[in-house]
């Protein structure tokens, strides 16, 4: 991690590593002299969208992770189908990486406007690949800045662009020094049935590499640790497709929204072959209503969408806290507010996550950290769901959701599920909202004997039956607020990182855990106590764990990526304690850059 | 819809404790009393049969019947539907509304459970009014009439559902009246039985708000024995003629969508979590793109 870097310089000795943005270890002297590899380096491929960019990042974070690096992506899309500025980041190391990196060591440049839009996001020491053909290089950068023949190289070897991709792939390949084997596996793999077209990828890889030859290790990366344990690559929502499989998803509902079509897309593809079905209804409404036909009918069921869709299904939503219907609802956030920013990040709906709906209707909302937690928390939003009998909101955002990420695979045989209280084995006259001790009652499923009830929003009694006397509707309220109990005593997950007791507390959810884990690492390694506080359940707030967490801090900072501090608004309601909010609202994530400044302008001021 | 019951149920058994909340000669009387009917003619087992509604007074039915019961929200009774059956098939899945309810805030759900051929019924009961908000005009009220909300007159054309109904695809459509409960049991006999979705406009007079009860018993007459229920430019024919024809005006059989999700689960190559997740292994680095069906 640095600070801005001098865009100025006209020298630049382009060798070791002077930073790292891996492990958040400060760089000593010495350490610096132990190696010229570096111990992770983040590339940036920008251009037009469809001449490569996507292709050659999916080729490079496939590689990278067939090569044993950790690896975490970051894309920008243009929210048009055809054409728009794209860019796709990998930051590659040797090991975990929590965040997608700030400052670019490895830029390159499919056209113009990608030298435009990004040469500002350079580190001091960043490199530059380009097309010659179409990209001119301001001067004083010419001496860190190598052409690459991306499309004349594809032309002599293909016969056609569609090459391009490798000839680049292969220009970063050699800047970093990055053993091609695995890019060579891939592109076999790939067209296996194809020789010549194999051929021709594995040619215009080598000559990609042989490009700005003079450039080549500059950037080296040290290599990968062998390691035993078994890794995935995948992004936020195929974590939470497969996290739901896990669970035992029956029935998944949903209708195509960005960023969260890719679990509808997974799910139709793979869930039938585990005896489920996934369907694409005409609405967000339709899907939620018919994900709780389908879990009365005794199903585990889900449905997926962004903000736009949350906003349709809210009726839905209170319906589900009033009968008591499981169900598991993710929200891929996007920048807002109304259609807002279809492709870029916020967290902006956790106050609707929370509060939406008229009345007060109980639900639980959860926030994974990261994509291995996307996994393990869809498994928990399922629990809570069966448990409680209750809607489960699990909030990510388009950053989380989308990036690809190298992460443990998760041990399945770690998965414990909870199952449903249901009418079966009930003697006597069956009550389906019976107050009981835990204030569940026993849901009957259609086909079991004496089970049968009306299930319905409007007030009812202990039989389901319409009522609205102050005792039932009082009654009711506190049954079904009084169920969700033992998430605040104990039931949770919620974690602290670094410090348990900090002078320096941050308190976040979501997404900003990497960036936020980073740059606690490093201001704890320059010797400030700081340690971060990530809830995994929001609502119900574990509001005693969080006051005991900054019993002793002076400071207390909220960094959170929407535009009236919504977390900061929780936080002081529920606890009552003052905060600092530093809500950011540009529709891109925090960096762990971003939140270290913060860090050091609390401690200062 | 086999019944375990060993003597052939009445249909007062189907009745539950609750009285309805109907005001005096409501045509919702009739409807229930042909469902009760229709349900004990087809011998259905009520721990296996689901009346699933949304809100309006017609939508208090679920509650007068001793089957399973699901009172939805303002206009979703159709996707809740949907998904009580195809997460069990085995289910005898009807839904039950207002005019209202189905065609104004429910309407953009009609058509999608139509062409889908869910195998469930449909039973709306029209009485061309808004009754349990006291009587505004609904999608199906008469142009020029006075209510509440249009004092000096209804300024729209109303719908014609059956002609929806066909063209969305429905694969069963079929008109009753309350006041001729006889045939109104014989055709939701019919269209349970039928294999896909079926709907059934059953006029059901508000005696408070839209008392045409005399006057449409002059305006029905019955679907001549003769017609043809496979063709559908007949059944459109007979559905924008005036007046209200009474009988089965469209059937046809084709797959159900339940049928076909059968199908294409038994098709697909059985797998399990740890094999879905050892195609995202880091070491085969297969997991960017789209998955292909399984």
């Amino acid at each position: 991690m640095t600070d801005r870097p001098s865009h100025g310089r006209t020298s630049a000795p382009v060798r070791a590593s002077r930073r790292r943005m891996g492990a958040g270890e400060p760089v000593g002297e010495n350490e610096r002299e132990e190696s010229l590899a570096r111990k992770s380096v983040v590339i940036r491929l920008a251009g037009e969208s469809g001449e490569g960019v996507i292709s050659s990042g999916d080729i490079l974070t496939q590689a990278a992770a067939r090569g044993g690096y950790w690896t975490q992506t970051f894309r920008t899309y243009p929210a048009e189908i055809k054409g728009g500025p794209c860019m796709y980041q990998v930051r590659m190391g040797d090991e975990q990486i929590y965040s997608h990196g700030k400052w670019v060591d490895l830029l390159v440049c499919f056209n113009q406007e990608a030298w435009d839009l990004h040469w500002e996001s350079l580190g001091p020491e960043g490199v530059i690949l380009y097309d010659e053909t179409a990209v001119e290089i301001p001067e004083s950068y010419l001496s860190r800045a190598r052409p690459v023949r991306m499309e004349q190289l594809a032309k002599e070897i293909g016969g056609s662009l569609r090459a391009k991709n490798m000839v680049a792939v292969g220009a970063v390949a050699g800047v970093i020094s990055f053993n091609t084997t695995p890019i060579e596996e891939l592109v076999l793999r790939r067209f296996a049935h194809k020789q010549g077209v194999a051929d021709a990828n594995i040619a215009a890889l080598h000559a990609g590499e042989d490009e700005g030859a003079d450039l080549k290790g500059s950037l080296a990366i040290v290599e990968p640790v062998e390691v035993e344990e078994d890794r995935v690559l995948m992004s936020g929502n195929q974590a939470i497709a497969l996290g739901a499989v896990a669970a035992g998803l029956d029935y998944f509902a949903g209708y195509p929204i960005t960023p969260a079509s890719d679990i509808l897309e997974w799910l139709s593809a793979k869930l039938p072959s585990t005896g489920g079905i996934t369907i694409q209804c005409e609405d967000e409404i339709a899907s939620l209503a018919s994900v709780l036909g389908a879990s009365y009918a005794g199903a585990k069921a889900m449905t997926a969408t962004s903000g736009p869709g949350l906003s349709l299904m809210t009726e839905v939503l209170g319906f589900a806290g009033a009968a008591e219907v499981p169900c598991v609802i993710i929200d891929a956030q996007r920048g807002g507010p109304s259609t807002g920013l279809p492709t870029k990040t916020e967290q902006s709906d956790l106050q609707h996550a929370l509060y939406g709906g008229h009345g007060e209707a109980p639900r639980v909302v959860i926030a994974p950290v990261s994509v291995e937690d996307c996994f393990w928390a869809t498994i928990d939003a399922f629990n809570y769901a069966e448990r409680f009998q209750v809607p489960v909101i699990l909030l990510t955002d388009q950053g989380l959701a989308t990036r690809m990420e190298v992460i443990h695979k998760p041990d399945t045989s770690k998965v414990e599920l909870w199952e449903r209280k249901t009418s079966a084995g009930w003697d006597g006259d069956y009550k389906r909202y019976a107050y009981t001790e835990d204030s569940v009652s026993p849901m009957g499923i259609p086909g079991e004997e004496g089970g049968q009830h009306v299930a319905t929003g409007i007030e009812h009694d202990e039989w389901g039956h319409p009522g609205y006397t102050p005792e039932i509707h009082l009654g009711m309220q506190t049954k079904r607020w009084a169920k969700l109990e033992p998430l605040s005593n104990g039931v949770a997950r919620h974690e602290v990182y670094g410090e348990e007791r900090p002078d320096i507390a941050l308190i976040g959810f979501g997404s900003t855990y990497g960036p936020v884990r980073e740059a606690v690492d490093k201001a704890r390694a320059a010797g400030l106590s700081v340690g971060a506080f990530y809830p995994r359940v929001l609502g119900p707030f574990p509001a005693q764990q969080v006051k005991a967490f900054v019993s002793g801090a002076t400071r207390v900072i909220i960094p959170e990526v929407n535009f009236t501090g919504q977390l900061a608004r929780l936080v002081r309601g529920e606890c009552g304690i003052a905060v600092e909010s530093h809500a950011k609202s540009d529709g891109l994530p925090f960096t762990a850059e971003d939140i270290h400044d913060v860090i050091l302008q609390e401690a200062t001021s | 819809m086999s019944s375990t019951a060993p003597a052939k149920p009445k249909p007062t058994d189907f009745k539950s404790d609750l009285k309805p909340i109907w005001c005096p000669g409501c045509g919702d009387f009739g409807v229930l009393a042909s469902l009760y009917r229709a349900f004990a003619q087809l011998e259905l087992d009520p721990v296996r049969t689901v009346i699933v509604s949304g809100i309006g007074c017609s939508s208090r039915l679920p509650g007068f019947v001793s089957t399973y019961g699901f009172h939805t929200l303002h206009g979703r009774p159709l996707p809740v539907a949907m998904g009580v059956k195809l997460a069990n098939p085995d289910l005898n899945v009807i839904a039950v509304g207002g005019d209202g309810d189905g065609f104004a805030i429910g309407a953009g759900h009609f058509p999608h459970a139509a062409r889908r051929n869910v195998d469930i019924t449909y039973l709306v009961m029209d009485n061309e009014i808004y009754g349990l908000t006291k009587g505004q005009v609904s999608p199906t009220s008469l142009t020029d009439q006075k209510a509440p909300s249009t004092p000096w007159g209804n300024l729209e054309t109303p719908l014609n559902t059956l002609a929806f109904a066909v063209a969305s695809g429905a694969s069963f459509v079929a008109r009753g009246a309350s006041f001729n409960t006889k045939a109104l049991t014989e055709l939701l006999v019919q269209a349970i039985e039928h294999r896909g979705f079926s709907y059934i406009d059953a006029l059901s007079p508000c005696v408070v708000f839209n008392n045409h009860q005399e006057e449409w018993k002059t305006l029905v007459t019955d679907v001549a024995p003769d017609h043809d229920v496979a063709d559908k430019v007949k059944a459109f024919d007979l559905a924008l003629r005036g007046g209200f024809s009474l009988g089965i005006l469209y059937r046809e059989e084709r797959p159900t969508l339940n049928e076909k999700y059968r199908a294409l689960v038994e098709a697909a190559k059985e797998s399990d979590i740890d094999r879905m997740l050892e195609a995202f292994s880091a070491r085969k680095g297969a997991a960017i793109g789209k998955p292909a069906a399984a």
